[in-house]
């Protein structure tokens, strides 16, 4: 009897054990977790139809081959040439998913254009191929003579919805040229759309125009002239074309920035007998000195928070980044790398601050993560110059040597070519990229 | 069996031991003994030996007594007084008194000789009185001594035959106990014997039992071991088949992971903080049942890209083994993370 007893015990235990180690046995398919840590090293491929037309339309380029365009110029897109496209849908009725799926397409984007008595309808689908799911649906107007701002417009929209980040196509470029002529050298500042295009000269001068700088509500430029024989700070009202001379103190007026809420501008003034930052009220020219050093302190831009600023000083010898987080913060240095660093700028998100960065002779534009100190050149180019980065942190231009003349150059924050704003004559220099006006 | 194994034990017993031959040998027996006995109890009627004989010896002799001569002593003393008066005649008849001296010397030496061969004669009466004595005594004593020997030797004879009854009855009893002894102890041995019996029935029963318990827990362990044995092969199996398919899913996961990679955009606002995990069902055939989200980044366009990449792959490369797939394919987790991402 115990015998027995004992032998159904062992057996219980192996049946237990068998048991057990049938639920130890590795791994059920839940447990193996495919992780996908890299994506595709290219452009996203998308497709832009070409919208359907109706009424009279401008003579103008086509609206959807402005948004083919501005997607590729961005560097994240690949549109597709509509000459390989198997269909036109302008509908999404009309999408067959599987003739897109072969085409190794992952967006189509369709829609219609109706003139509508001198306005521009627009009505567009975007399509996620692969879920055959409709991303974005909707209308958009402007008057027939902006239809360059109508395909700006949508391509900010399929920018957004694809990236997940504001598109910028709508911003604009300040920037200012230089015509060497017989009579002399001609200054212009200008202002385009972000291709380049609809370029329009705000200012002309015989006297250099530098460091033109956006408002943040978009409207507004200030810059430095020399028109007066020396350097002034001028602040430049663009719908109505006034003008206002801010600052025209003895000595240097150079490099405004504008705070965030566009009250005051920062600016470099030796007014102090030597190169100084200064904060001035707009509203009453109140002016604050924030640094004090017997070396060059300049070229000051806010930082992310508005509160703190990025600036460029020689105090340790050769022109480095620094970082003053309040007015009464000790400024902090923030480049190593070489011993020229200087313009900087930064992106809305406080992670990264880009600047002119010489080595072996050639200056670049690199760019230095704050949190972990690391420095990335960004161009292969050079005697590149003055970048600045585009609202939505995803690009930056900036002015470089190209052949016989210079050109602006717009790249992906990363660093990855994208195109090039050839001036149509003589020097580009000084490119100031607009914010998001909404 | 049981009969087969009284049968031997029957025919296996002494001849001698059978109750009926011990009955009639132990009844002879019985009769031979009272018999005896009875016969050595008949000389009680026979007459005692005659036991006074020897007193009547004893008063025949008579007592000796010793002998006793007193006639000498008075004659020494006249003597002395007679020399003492007639002293004056000393000188006279010194020569005569020596002369007579002398021979009453010599008669006293006659005398003292007789006197000595007197003594040694009285002396041999009294040794050969003695001797006489002692002979009666010895006689007598020897009478006494057969007498007391025939006593005891009567005695003797009658405690042998009290002995002899005593015995008898003793051998009688002892026979009649052992009968009964006998008796008993067959009794005893045939109770024993039944009680082996049934010992041994028991024990048989027991054994065949024990036997068929063995038998059964020998089945039943030999059957645990073909089923432990049959189950260590399927585990050693199931666990190549495990390796194997891991291996194979592994392959497949592989091609999965380069498949999607090679279709998926992570958006310009990814951040290597993003993680979006989808849920993925296939069909055996490769193609994707259903995608779902099972944790968001957080981010629309991060999430999109997600779903997107695990949409845009036509044909899942999956395994034709349709154990592995069932295992690890038919529906696993993609976390999208874009490790390099700013």
């Amino acid at each position: 009897m115990t015998n027995r007893f004992n032998l159904s015990r062992n057996r219980l235990l192996t049946l237990v054990f068998v048991m057990m180690s049938l639920l130890a046995t590795p791994a059920v398919g839940n447990e193996l977790l495919i992780r996908i840590t890299e994506g595709a090293d290219s452009a996203i491929p998308i497709s832009v139809v070409p919208f359907s037309e109706s009424g009279q339309m401008p003579a103008e380029e086509k609206v959807s081959r402005i948004i083919q365009n501005n997607l590729q110029m961005s560097g994240e897109f690949n549109p597709l040439p509509p000459e390989q496209m198997l269909s036109l849908p302008s509908e999404g009725s009309e999408v067959f998913f599987r003739d897109w799926r072969l085409l190794g397409q992952r967006y189509v984007l369709v829609g219609q254009v109706r003139n509508e008595g001198g306005t521009l309808q627009a009505q567009y689908e975007l399509y996620d191929v692969s879920q055959e799911k409709r991303l974005v649906g909707a209308t958009a107007s402007a008057p027939a003579s902006a239809s360059r701002s109508l395909a700006h417009h949508i391509s900010d929209r399929v920018y957004e919805a694809v990236t997940g980040v504001p598109g910028a196509f709508s911003t604009r470029l300040a920037y200012v040229t230089l015509e060497r002529r017989a009579d002399g050298p001609l200054y212009r500042l200008q202002v385009s759309d972000v291709d380049g295009k609809r370029a329009r000269i705000r200012l002309e001068s015989a006297e250099p125009i530098l460091s033109p700088a956006w408002s943040p509500d978009g409207k507004k430029l200030a810059y430095v002239s020399f028109e007066t024989g020396k350097p002034a700070i001028y602040v430049h009202e663009l719908a109505s074309g006034e003008r206002q001379r801010v600052a025209d103190f003895s000595g240097l007026n150079s490099a405004p920035a504008w705070s965030e809420d566009g009250g005051s501008l920062l600016m470099t003034l030796s007014k102090d007998g030597n190169a100084e930052i200064y904060r001035m009220n707009l509203a009453n020219g109140d002016l604050k000195r924030l640094t004090n050093h017997w070396s060059i302190d300049t070229e000051p831009t806010y930082d992310h928070t508005g509160r703190g600023f990025f600036f460029t000083s020689d105090r340790s010898g050769g022109p480095q980044i620094y970082h003053k987080a309040s007015d009464g913060a000790e400024p902090r240095r923030i480049t190593f790398g070489s011993r020229y660093n200087a313009r900087p700028r930064t992106d809305s998100t406080g992670d990264y601050v880009y600047y002119v960065h010489q080595r072996e002779g050639a200056f670049n534009i690199a760019r230095t993560n704050l949190k972990t100190g690391n420095e990335t050149v960004l161009t292969r180019t050079e005697s590149d110059e003055s970048p600045s980065l585009s609202p939505n942190g995803r690009m930056l231009i900036y002015a470089t040597e190209s052949g016989q003349g210079s050109v602006l150059t717009v790249i992906s924050a990363e660093g990855g070519a994208a195109y090039s704003l050839p001036a149509s004559r003589g020097e580009v220099r000084d490119p100031a990229w607009s914010p998001i006006v909404r | 069996m049981i009969g087969h194994e009284r049968d031997i034990e029957d025919k296996s017993q002494a001849p001698w031991k059978s109750p009926v031959v011990l009955s009639v040998f132990l009844h002879g027996l019985i009769v031979v003994v009272t018999l005896a006995g009875w016969s050595w109890t008949g000389p009680d009627n026979q007459p005692p030996p005659p036991s006074i004989s020897a007193r009547l010896v004893t008063q025949a002799e008579p007592e000796p007594s010793p002998v006793v001569d007193v006639v000498d002593e008075p004659d020494r003393e006249q003597e002395r007084q007679q020399a003492q008066e007639e002293e004056r005649r000393r000188q006279q008849e010194a020569e005569r008194r020596r002369q007579e001296e002398e021979r009453a010397e010599e008669a006293r030496r006659i005398q003292q000789q007789k006197e000595n061969e007197r003594q040694k004669q009285a002396e041999a009466e009294r040794e050969r009185k003695q001797e006489r004595l002692k002979e009666q005594q010895a006689a007598k004593q020897k009478a006494e001594a057969e007498a007391k020997e025939r006593a005891r030797q009567q005695a003797e004879e009658e405690q042998r035959r009290q002995e002899a009854a005593r015995k008898a009855e003793e051998e009688k009893r002892r026979a009649e106990e052992e009968r009964r002894r006998q008796e008993a102890e067959r009794k005893a041995r045939e109770e024993e014997q039944a009680r082996l019996e049934a010992e041994r029935k028991r024990k048989e029963r027991e054994r065949q039992l024990r036997e068929s318990q063995l038998e059964a827990l020998a089945d039943e362990a030999s059957q645990q071991r073909q089923a432990e044995e049959r189950r260590r092969k399927e585990a050693a199996a199931a666990k190549a088949r495990q390796a194997q398919m891991l291996t194979e899913s592994q392959k497949y996961r592989a091609l999965i992971r380069d498949r999607l990679m090679s279709v998926w955009y992570p958006p310009a606002s990814a951040t290597s903080a993003m993680s979006t995990t989808l849920q993925i069902t296939l069909l055996p055939t490769g193609e994707l049942a259903s995608a779902t989200i099972l944790s968001g980044s957080g981010n629309t366009a991060f999430d999109n890209s997600a779903l997107s990449a695990a949409r845009a792959v036509g044909r899942y490369p999956v395994p034709d083994d349709q154990q592995v797939f069932d295992q690890y394919f038919r529906r696993f987790p993609i976390e999208f993370n874009p490790e390099n991402a700013q």
